[in-house]
C-alpha cells in the first residue's frame, strides 16, 4: 500500500536525514510542511536531497506551525492532506537553546499540538512519530528510562528543555487515541560514515569555541557521561520503527550506556584539532578544566560583571547546556535496544568517529565553506 | 657541582629547571619593596579618568587603592627598595656578584624618554641623541648601591612574570658559578602617567622590589620553579580575550607541575603567596587548585593593588612580619605575565 507520509522538519539536522532515505522509497508520496519563509524552499530542499535517486513522489507544502490550528496551510491542502495521510512525522521543532520560553513554547508545545489534532482528523493514520529529546529530563541525575517522564521537579536548565518535556505532556495525553510514536535523541553530532554535519548545533559550537580558545572550563567531572549519537543512526533506527513498530512506544535514540565521557572528548578534541589543523598546536590552547559547579558559576558571574562582549557570549553560549554535565545521567535505551534488535542497527560508540566530525568543523570552517 | 638540565623543551614550553633535591641551599635570604606614599582611592582613580571600568565592579574584585609614583622614576623607587634591603639586613656589599634588574615595562629598561630631540638633517644619527636608550638603570643602581662586584644585567619582556625568572636566573646562576655567592633582583615599574589604570580586571600601582637570592640561604630555599611561555598570545591587546580564557587552564597546569617538581601536594602548602591580581580570580584558582581561601594571602589586594612585577615579593614580606609564616613553611608563589608567561615557584621558609 502506498504511504502518504506528511513530515514537518524537512529542511532541520534530522528532517534532512530522513527526508533524504524517505526520497529514495517508490512506494512513497511525501508532504512535507515547510516554513513559509516568502521565498521558494525547493532549491533547499533539493539541495538536501543531492546525490539522493528520488523514487518518492515529492509536494512541498508552505506552513507554519506557529500559523493557527491549520498550520498555515490552505483549508484546501489541510482537507487534502487530513484524507490521504497515513503517517504523521513531526520532527519541526524550535531548538535553540536560548530563546524566551514562550518562543520555545509557541513551536514547540503549541505546534505540536496542532500538528496531533491534524492527526486525529487523519482518515487512514497508522503511525505518527514526533519527536523530543532526552533532556526532557531536566536536572535529574542517575538513570533516565523510557518509562520515565518529565524532570521529576528537578528543574531544566533551558527553555528548549522545558518546552520540549511540555511538549511531551500534550503528546501523552493523546496516546490513548492515537498510534504514537515518540523518539527522545540525545545529541545529533553527525555523520558517523563520513563526517558530515548537516546541522551545527550547541556541541559543534563549544568545539569551535575551544578551538578559539575561548573555552576555559566546564561543568563536570572527567567521568561524567555525555550522550551523542550520529544522524545516520537516529534516522534509521527511527525510520526502522516507524514502518515496523506495532502501537505506541518511548523510544531513546541514544549511546546509554555506552555514552563517551567528558574528559576522553575533551581529549579527543585536542587530539583531533591537532591532527586536522597542526598550525593549531602553535596556539597551545589547554583542554578545558572539569570544575565543580560552584567554581565554574563563579567564573560565569565574573566574566558577567567584567568581561567584554566576545567573552560573555561564549561563556554563555556554553553556559546554556554546560549545566547538563553537572547532573550527570544515563538514558537508559533498553526498549529501542529491543525494538531494534534483528535489525542491525545500533548506536556506533561515539569516539570513533568523532574526530571525523571535528575535522569536518574545522574544514567547513563551521559550515561557512563547503567541503 | 649540581647540574641544571633542560627538563622540557618543545615551541611552545620552555622550562629550565633544576631538580628539586639539587643538593644547595639556594634561597631567597632578605626582601625589601618600596611603594610610593601617594595613594588613590578607585573613586579617586576615577574623578581622575583613571579608570575604564566601574568602581563598583572593579571593588567586587577586591582593588580599593592604588600607589602612585607621581614624580619619582622607576629608578628611584628601585633604589628605595634596595637601600632598604641593604638597611634591614646583614648583608656584606662585596657578597653581591651579580645584579638582575627586571621591568615588567619596555619603557622601565632605560631611561628614555622618547620623543625629545629631532634628528639633523644631514641624517647622521649622533649617540647624543639617543644617548638615553643606552642609559642602564641596572648599571647606575651598581654605582650608586656601591657594589663593585657585581656584573648587571636586564630582564625583560615577561611581564608581571619579570621578578619570577630573574629569581629563577639567580638561582641557575648561583648553582652553576662557584664563585658567586649573592645575586641581588631588582625590579621597579611605574605606569606610564595619564593611562587609566585598570587593566584586564585589575587595578595597577606603582612599586619596586629587591630581593637577595644566596648560597646558604637561612630561609626561603627555593624548591622548584616552573615559567611557561604561550608566545601564540604575545599580542595582549588583540586577544585579550583568549587571554583570560587561557588563564586558569594555564595557571592550574603550571601550578600543578611545580608541586609535583617538588614532590608536594597543595595540601602540604602552608599559605600561597599571590600576585595582586583580582581577588575574585583568586577565589576561582583557589577553587581550581583546591587551597582554601585562608590559605591564600590576599590582604594586599585591597591596600596596595597589583604593582606589576613586585607582588609576590611585597606579600612575602609583610605576610612574614605579620607572622604568617614559620620556619619550614612551604610556601607557593605564583604570578602570570604579559608575552604571555606563568610562573610558580614552591619556597622552603
Ligand atoms: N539535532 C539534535 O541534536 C536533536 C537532539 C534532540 C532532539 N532533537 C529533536 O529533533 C527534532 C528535529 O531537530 P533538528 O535538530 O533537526 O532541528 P533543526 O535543525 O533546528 O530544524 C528544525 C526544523 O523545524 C522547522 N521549523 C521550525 N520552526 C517551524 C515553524 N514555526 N513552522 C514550520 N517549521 C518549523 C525548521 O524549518 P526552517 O528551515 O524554516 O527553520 C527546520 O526544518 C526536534 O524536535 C528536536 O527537538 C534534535
Amino acid at each position: 500500500m502506498r504511504r502518504n507520509i506528511f513530515l514537518t522538519g524537512a529542511t532541520g539536522t534530522v528532517g534532512s536525514e530522513l527526508l533524504r532515505r524517505l526520497a529514495a522509497r517508490d512506494d512513497t508520496t511525501l508532504n512535507l510542511l515547510v516554513r513559509r519563509t516568502g521565498y521558494d524552499r525547493r532549491p533547499q530542499i533539493d539541495y538536501g536531497l543531492r546525490g539522493v535517486r528520488v523514487a518518492a513522489t515529492l509536494n512541498l507544502f508552505d506552513g507554519d506551525l506557529c500559523d493557527g490550528d491549520a498550520l498555515g496551510l490552505s483549508p484546501d491542502a489541510f482537507n487534502s492532506l487530513t484524507r490521504t495521510t497515513t503517517h504523521v512525522i513531526h520532527c519541526g521543532g524550535s531548538t535553540s537553546f536560548a530563546l524566551p520560553l514562550a518562543e520555545s513554547r509557541a513551536t514547540n508545545v503549541t505546534g505540536t499540538a496542532r500538528v496531533l489534532r491534524f492527526a486525529q482528523q487523519c482518515e487512514r493514520l497508522e503511525s505518527a512519530a514526533f519527536f523530543s529529546t532526552v533532556y526532557v529530563s531536566g536536572m535529574r541525575r542517575g538513570i533516565f528510562a523510557e518509562s520515565d517522564f518529565g524532570d521529576a521537579g528537578n528543574g531544566f536548565v533551558n527553555s528548549y528543555e522545558r518546552s520540549k518535556a511540555e511538549m511531551e505532556e500534550v503528546v501523552r495525553a493523546a496516546i490513548a487515541d492515537l498510534p504514537i510514536l515518540l523518539f527522545r535523541l540525545s545529541t545529533v553530532i553527525g555523520d558517523s560514515r563520513t563526517g558530515t554535519v548537516h546541522g551545527f548545533n550547541a556541541l559543534h559550537h563549544a568545539i569551535r569555541l575551544l578551538y578559539q580558545g575561548l573555552a576555559p572550563m566546564v561543568p563536570g567531572m572527567p567521568s561524567t557521561p555525555v550522550d551523542m549519537v550520529s544522524s545516520d543512526y537516529v534516522a534509521e533506527a527511527a525510520l526502522h520503527l516507524i514502518d515496523n513498530q506495532a502501537g505506541c512506544g518511548v523510544f531513546h535514540l541514544a549511546s546509554g550506556e555506552r555514552a563517551a565521557a567528558i574528559g576522553d572528548l575533551l581529549s579527543a578534541t585536542i587530539e583531533s584539532l591537532m591532527r586536522f589543523r597542526p598550525t593549531w598546536r602553535k596556539r597551545s590552547i589547554e583542554k578545558p578544566l572539569l570544575v565543580d559547579l560552584d567554581t565554574y558559576e563563579l567564573f560565569v558571574r565574573s566574566v558577567e560583571e567584567a568581561g567584554n562582549d566576545v567573552l560573555r557570549n561564549a561563556t554563555r553560549s556554553i553556559r546554556t547546556f554546560a549545566y547538563q554535565l553537572a547532573h550527570p545521567k544515563v538514558f537508559a535505551t533498553r526498549q529501542t535496544s529491543e525494538a531494534l534488535a534483528d535489525s542491525g542497527i545500533a548506536p556506533r560508540p561515539v569516539l570513533q568517529f568523532y574526530p571525523q566530525i571535528v575535522k569536518y568543523c574545522v574544514e567547513s570552517n563551521w559550515g561557512l565553506q563547503r567541503c | 657541582m649540581p647540574t641544571t638540565r633542560l627538563l622540557e623543551i618543545d615551541s611552545d614550553f620552555h622550562l629550565l629547571d633544576m631538580t628539586a633535591d639539587s643538593g644547595y641551599d639556594i634561597g631567597i635570604d632578605a626582601v625589601a619593596t618600596y611603594l610610593p606614599a601617594a595613594t588613590a582611592s578607585l573613586a579617586e582613580l576615577a574623578m581622575r579618568g583613571l579608570l575604564r571600568g566601574s568602581v563598583e565592579t572593579l571593588s567586587s574584585f577586591g582593588f580599593g587603592q592604588v600607589h602612585l609614583a607621581g614624580e619619582q622614576s622607576n629608578f628611584q623607587m628601585a633604589m628605595h627598595a634596595a637601600e632598604k634591603l641593604f638597611s634591614e639586613n646583614d648583608i656584606d656589599r662585596d657578597e653581591v656578584g651579580a645584579i638582575l634588574y627586571s621591568t615588567a615595562l619596555s619603557s622601565s629598561a632605560t631611561m628614555w624618554n622618547p620623543p625629545r630631540r629631532k634628528l639633523p638633517g644631514d641624517g647622521v644619527l649622533r649617540l647624543d641623541e639617543i644617548d638615553d636608550l643606552f642609559k642602564y638603570p641596572a648599571s647606575r643602581l651598581q654605582s650608586e648601591l656601591d657594589l663593585p662586584r657585581a656584573s648587571v644585567v636586564g630582564i625583560n619582556q615577561i611581564g608581571c612574570a619579570s621578578t619570577f625568572a630573574a629569581l629563577r636566573i639567580a638561582r641557575a646562576m648561583i648553582a652553576g658559578e662557584e664563585d658567586l655567592d649573592a645575586v641581588l633582583c631588582v625590579s621597579a615599574d611605574k605606569f606610564p602617567p595619564g593611562e587609566p589604570r585598570d587593566l584586564v580586571y585589575n587595578v595597577i600601582s606603582d612599586g619596586a622590589s629587591a630581593a637577595l637570592v644566596r648560597r646558604n640561604a637561612t630561609r626561603n630555599r627555593i624548591v622548584a620553579c616552573t615559567q611557561v611561555t604561550k608566545g601564540a598570545l604575545w599580542d595582549g591587546g588583540s586577544l585579550e580575550n583568549e587571554i583570560v580564557a587561557a588563564y586558569f587552564p594555564t595557571a592550574k597546569s603550571v601550578i600543578d607541575r611545580t608541586l609535583s617538581k617538588a614532590r608536594l601536594t597543595i595540601g602540604d602548602i602552608s599559605l600561597v603567596i599571590p600576585h595582586n591580581v583580582s581577588a575574585r580570580s583568586w577565589e576561582i584558582l583557589g577553587k581550581l587548585i583546591g587551597c582554601p581561601p585562608h590559605l591564600i594571602y590576599t590582604e594586599n589586594i585591597e591596600c596596595v593593588g597589583h604593582t606589576i612585577a613586585s607582588d609576590n615579593i611585597l606579600n612575602l614580606e609583610t605576610a612574614t612580619a605579620e607572622g604568617r609564616i614559620s620556619r619550614g613553611d612551604y610556601l607557593l608563589l605564583f604570578t602570570f605575565g604579559y608575552g604571555l608567561n606563568w610562573a610558580c615557584m614552591i619556597l622552603e621558609h
